[in-house]
């Protein structure tokens, strides 16, 4: 029988050697891409868990689909109502971007972009709150690659920051290591949208407070970043503060997508599109 | 004894994947924030009751899974999570003699700890720790820990979170 009262040198001894152990392996995990294989592979394997994880809420839906089972006739009359506006309008987008392109010849502009997008699953999320990433099921095999942005059906949502063999991650715009380059839809004025680790909301730093900026502003992607396509909705003003002593506003914006909400989402690539004569002035 | 062993590992398997489960839902908006540390609170409870099977490597490698899942800075859980095994351990046999108040209060500087330490490991790179992190999963966990030892003490073959296994266990 061991004695209940001597304490063992070896407890600290072990605990210390394990923890520098983890601690090498966190130092090579953020400074280094060493470990990006194996992640790789940790990825694939901790799939099958995160879908068990995300049952409940699944679940959830699917009664609350059942539930909705008898206004069905009265959802898809609805839909097809939305259906048609969309045609209409999407033939007038047709016009206006024969316009557009027949105008950018005319300005030399050799390019167009052509966004062609593709549908993902959200499948995890990750579980520490201070890290808005998710967990999409696409991959390589869907040719999806590091940077792509990702939207849901209201807006931007985030970039693919790995990419794993049927699986990626993205960071979403509201984490706090995030931001990404806005323009205000009505005048143009460019800023950059910092995620702030909340998911309904993002912040516009370093705004003049004499910057034409109102409650009720649409933001939209400025694709000056290079990383995101231009012209996707970010969000919107919520509320415009200024903060006695401090030069800057202070800008609230809700995203436009349901960053915490959509469980579908598309992965939009952009294509390059030449035409013209490529005589643009540089 | 083999055998007892086995049902023993066989439960806090299960144990540990159900807290891994209930660790990695997904809970959007600040509530996020006060989600208890379940996974910390299993280990513990099996490092109180088998100090003899689970060591400080078992908080380990529970603390490496909580880092695969959660898919950034690998080797964080796993650190605070054997500093945390091993303060449980040198407390292990005052533990025993606490009612279960006061083995939630100590959960709560427990868990406490485990944050205090994860935010000092995580301000290496990034510095959106805020007062409510630290506190909120600790007051849950503390909480939470009476009817989780509760609980888990039904375990068939579990025996109970008190003194009568002290001596069983070590004999």
């Amino acid at each position: 029988m061991r004695n209940l009262f001597s304490s063992s040198p070896s407890y600290a001894r072990r605990m210390l050697f394990l923890s520098v152990i983890a601690g090498i392996l966190l130092l090579v995990d953020t400074t280094t891409q060493w470990l990006k294989p194996a992640r790789s592979w940790i990825a694939e394997l901790t799939i099958p868990i995160f879908s068990v994880a995300l049952l409940p809420r699944w679940v959830n839906e699917a009664v609350n689909e059942f539930a909705d089972a008898a206004n069905l006739e009265e959802e898809s009359e609805l839909q097809e109502v939305e259906l048609l506006i969309l045609k209409a309008r999407l033939q007038q987008m047709a016009d206006l971007s024969v316009e557009n392109s027949r105008l950018r010849t005319l300005l030399n502009a050799t390019e167009i972009l052509q966004h062609s997008v593709l549908v993902a699953e959200l499948i995890g999320v990750s579980p520490d709150p201070l890290s808005h990433t998710i967990i999409i099921n696409r991959g390589k095999n869907y040719k999806v690659f590091e940077g792509q942005a990702v939207l849901d059906a209201d807006g931007l949502m985030g970039q693919v920051i790995e990419v794993y063999s049927t699986s990626s991650k993205v960071l979403l715009i509201s984490d706090s290591s995030h931001a990404l380059p806005v323009q205000v839809l009505r005048n143009g004025m460019r800023s950059i949208a910092e995620g702030c680790g909340d998911f309904r909301h993002l912040a516009l730093r370093y705004v003049s407070t004499i910057a034409d900026i109102k409650v009720g502003d649409q933001l939209v992607s400025s694709g000056l970043g290079g990383r995101y396509p231009a012209g996707y909705p970010v969000g919107i003003v919520a509320s415009v503060d200024t903060i006695s002593g401090n030069p800057y506003f202070a800008v609230d914006i809700k995203p436009s997508a349901q960053i915490d909400q959509s469980r579908y989402l598309l992965l939009v690539s952009q294509t390059v599109e030449k035409f013209g004569a490529s005589k643009n002035v540089r | 004894m083999s055998d007892k062993n086995y049902s023993l590992y066989f439960y806090s398997t299960i144990s540990l994947f159900v807290a891994l489960l209930l660790q990695i839902t997904p809970v959007f908006g600040s509530t996020a924030y006060w989600r208890p540390q379940f996974l910390l609170l299993v280990v513990s409870y099996w490092l109180l009751k088998k100090q003899r099977q689970y060591g400080i490597a078992f908080a380990w490698l529970a603390g490496m899974l909580f880092d695969i899942f959660s898919g950034h800075m690998l080797g964080r859980h796993a650190i605070t999570f054997s500093f945390c095994a091993y303060i449980l351990i040198l407390l292990n046999k005052r533990f025993y003699h606490f009612g279960l108040l006061s083995q939630a209060f100590l959960v709560f500087l427990l868990v406490l700890l485990n944050q205090l330490l994860l935010a000092s490991i995580s301000l290496l790179y990034r510095t959106d720790w805020n007062i409510v992190m630290l506190i909120a999963p600790a007051i849950t966990s503390a909480l939470i820990w009476p009817l989780l030892s509760l609980l888990m003490n039904r375990l068939p073959k579990g025996g109970r979170l008190n003194q009568d296994n002290l001596f069983e266990d070590q004999g």
